[in-house]
């Protein structure tokens, strides 16, 4: 059997533990190294799992390679997937998919003249109620859509998620694209019109911690989020991915990570959900090896990433403006 | 206290049951212009049943009344009862118009009665705690809110609900419930974002509104005529070192599953309960009742009543525009 060649490209974003560890569990696909500037953030993965080091990713791209996948901060995506395409490697990137609208669209058209696929990495279609909530739409189980009301609330993350040249934007720009992902996805339009809140309320940083998008779909359905790092130390989980869609024959809620048990301990001190569902990062990963080895387009496209994070963008051009933002 | 009611519809009936069961007041008159509705109300709270206004006020001596009429007649009643010297309870909303419900404020001002509007999420338990918790400092500085309201379709007489012109439509008539509840949690509003589904066949109609308070805080509110599931009502506040949480479907003290089906006779306005010695009504009149009594302030005043349309009417513009409204000026 020929294994599909993957690689790691930066573990800036901890979301690549998980993609390696569903990467790890096929068969099918052979780790080929993780290329990681900071030698000891990667040291538990590479060199303690035998798999090769990359100081420079480039050395990494130089390798016998199908595909790589790109956890970095989000200002260098652009610049890795671009380099990754031109050396004819499928890139699945992390979200979101870019900081700017060109930039974006220089990411897909490279791709493209390279005859490389581009999978945004939005997990969030891979939650098994997410799935089935999808094709109850599908079946017309509630009619036409006609609101949505979505939360993806968190805990406020740190590190580079706070340093505006490395993220590009805080909460609103890290919670923003997965639910409106998802939104995009159920309603089969695309956002037109965008108006939003992004402030800085619960914490002592200087980006966005907070948040609230409304956005208009050229078919006509309304939609509100919340992206808000607003979850407190003792709640009991991370956070939450909701998303309510009322239909005109129905309504369905979505509450992803309810699927939990409540822990009460006194050794931590606090009350903890414990997730018992499937894990949604496996299913992305299982998508994208198998897009690849079967030469099929990926289930999430780079313009299914470029459709989400240009609404985040414009949430902030709303924020600033205090109007509603039309996307062309 | 002598009390009468008029409007002898949910509501109507709903203030008989309790004020019948208040000590110290005697419910003497209830009007409906339907005959058998007063009756009814009669009935229940031991009044004498009447089907016009003017025949009760010639009658009764009276010192309250409460308003349980349709929103398109709050103002005429006001003006009506305020020149004939009587303290009035009325309904939420208070009027159609911010207009109209100042003008109905500043007419019982003149006249030297007291005026309370029946906000009475204010007086739920499970949101009164949650006023308390969020000032008692354990949840640190409350910034973000979430507020949701959904039943079934109203079915108010000659369906006034359904009628923009009557009922001032869900935002007015339902989600004036969350906006007063936001408004007395953060203060005042700096501006408004608001986003309005309505249909018919099956009739429903749906909102979801932003408020941005001028401390920064921020809340989002949704309100559901037609929902199809049971009478819900939820809300989250989120503070920079806490959180309180509320589902009205995961706090049931009580149970009772019946091994034949539900009788299938629905309310014709959804009213939540739980297990309590009094409901929120009965906790909500008696508070005014006592405010007439020793002249001390009510939880919710005239003045916040016609903050809370100025704020509903605000979001109606924003869905009709598009555009958010910015709010101007001091609350009251």
């Amino acid at each position: 059997m020929n294994k599909i060649k993957v690689g790691f490209i930066s573990f800036a974003h901890m979301h690549a533990v998980s993609y390696l560890n569903s990467m790890q569990k096929r068969e099918d696909v052979e780790v080929v190294g993780i290329a990681d500037e900071n030698a000891e953030r990667v040291r538990p993965y590479s060199v303690e799992r035998g798999i090769p080091y990359y100081a420079n990713y480039d050395e990494l791209l130089a390798q016998d390679l199908d595909a790589v996948v790109i956890c970095s901060e989000n200002a260098r995506h652009a610049e890795i997937t671009k380099r990754a395409a031109a050396a004819g490697k499928h890139v699945l990137c992390e979200k979101p998919l870019g900081l700017s609208e060109s930039e974006m669209l220089d990411m897909i058209q490279t791709c493209k003249d390279n005859g490389v696929q581009l999978m945004t990495a939005f997990p969030c279609r891979f939650i098994t109620s997410v799935r089935q909530a999808k094709e109850a739409i599908d079946a017309g189980q509630i009619g036409e859509i006609l609101a949505m009301k979505g939360t993806n609330r968190g805990t406020m993350p740190g590190g580079w998620f706070i340093e505006r040249e490395h993220s590009g934007g805080g909460a609103v720009l890290d919670h923003t694209v997965h639910v409106m992902d998802l939104m995009h996805w159920f309603t089969g339009s695309v956002a037109e019109e965008v108006y939003a809140h992004a402030e800085t309320l619960f914490h002592e940083t200087d980006i966005d911690d907070a948040g609230m998008v409304h956005v208009k779909f050229a078919n006509g359905v309304v939609a509100v989020l919340d992206p808000s790092w607003s979850r407190n130390r003792t709640f009991p989980t991370w956070g939450d991915v909701t998303l309510e869609i009322i239909g005109t024959k129905g309504v369905i809620n979505i509450d992803s990570f309810a699927q939990k048990n409540d822990v009460y301990s006194d050794i931590t001190g606090k009350a903890a959900w414990s997730f018992w569902g499937d894990d949604m990062d496996e299913g992305l990963i299982n998508s994208f090896v198998d897009s690849i080895r079967d030469g099929k387009p990926v289930a999430i496209s780079g313009e299914d990433g470029y459709y989400s994070a240009r609404v985040a963008l414009a949430a902030y051009e709303s924020a600033s403006s205090k109007q509603t933002v039309r996307l062309k | 206290m002598n009390i009468a009611i008029i409007g002898c519809g949910t509501m109507g009936m709903a203030y008989a049951g309790n004020l019948a069961a208040m000590p110290g007041v005697k419910v003497t008159g209830v009007v409906d212009i339907n005959a058998g509705r007063a009756e009814k109300a009669a009935a229940v709270s031991g009044a004498k049943a009447y089907t016009d206004v003017d025949t009760l006020l010639q009658q009764e001596e009276l010192e309250t009344v409460a308003i349980c009429l349709p929103t398109y007649l709050h103002k005429p009643f006001v003006l009506k009862l305020a020149e004939k010297g009587l303290h009035i309870i009325c309904e939420k909303p208070a009027a159609l118009t911010l207009e109209d419900a100042l003008e109905m404020k500043a007419a019982c001002e003149k006249h030297g009665v007291r005026l309370f509007i029946g906000h009475v999420v204010r007086f739920f338990p499970n949101y009164a705690n949650a006023y308390r918790q969020a000032h008692s400092g354990v949840i640190g500085t409350a910034k973000m809110a979430h507020f949701k309201r959904y039943g079934s379709y109203p079915k108010g007489m000659d369906g006034w609900y359904s009628n923009h012109d009557q009922s001032g439509g869900v935002i007015l008539d339902l989600m004036i419930h969350d906006i007063d509840f936001a408004c007395w949690l953060f203060g005042e509003v700096e501006s408004v974002f608001a986003s309005v589904i309505k249909r018919e066949e099956p009739e429903m109609e749906y909102a979801q509104v932003t408020l941005r308070f001028k401390s920064s805080a921020i809340a989002n509110l949704t309100g559901y005529w037609g929902y199809p599931g049971p009478f819900t009502t939820q809300f989250e506040i989120a503070g920079d070192q806490g959180i309180i949480r509320f589902d009205s479907n995961q706090v049931q003290s009580l149970d009772i599953k019946l091994a034949a089906g539900p009788s299938g006779e629905q309310a014709a306005v959804q009213i939540p309960s739980s297990p309590s010695l009094h409901d929120p009504y009965y906790d909500e009149v008696q508070h005014f009742i006592k405010c007439i009594q020793d002249g001390s302030e009510p939880r919710v005043s005239a003045a916040d009543a016609c903050y809370a349309v100025e704020i509903a009417l605000a979001a109606e513009r924003s869905a009709r525009t598009g555009q958010p409204v910015i709010m101007g000026g001091n609350a009251s």
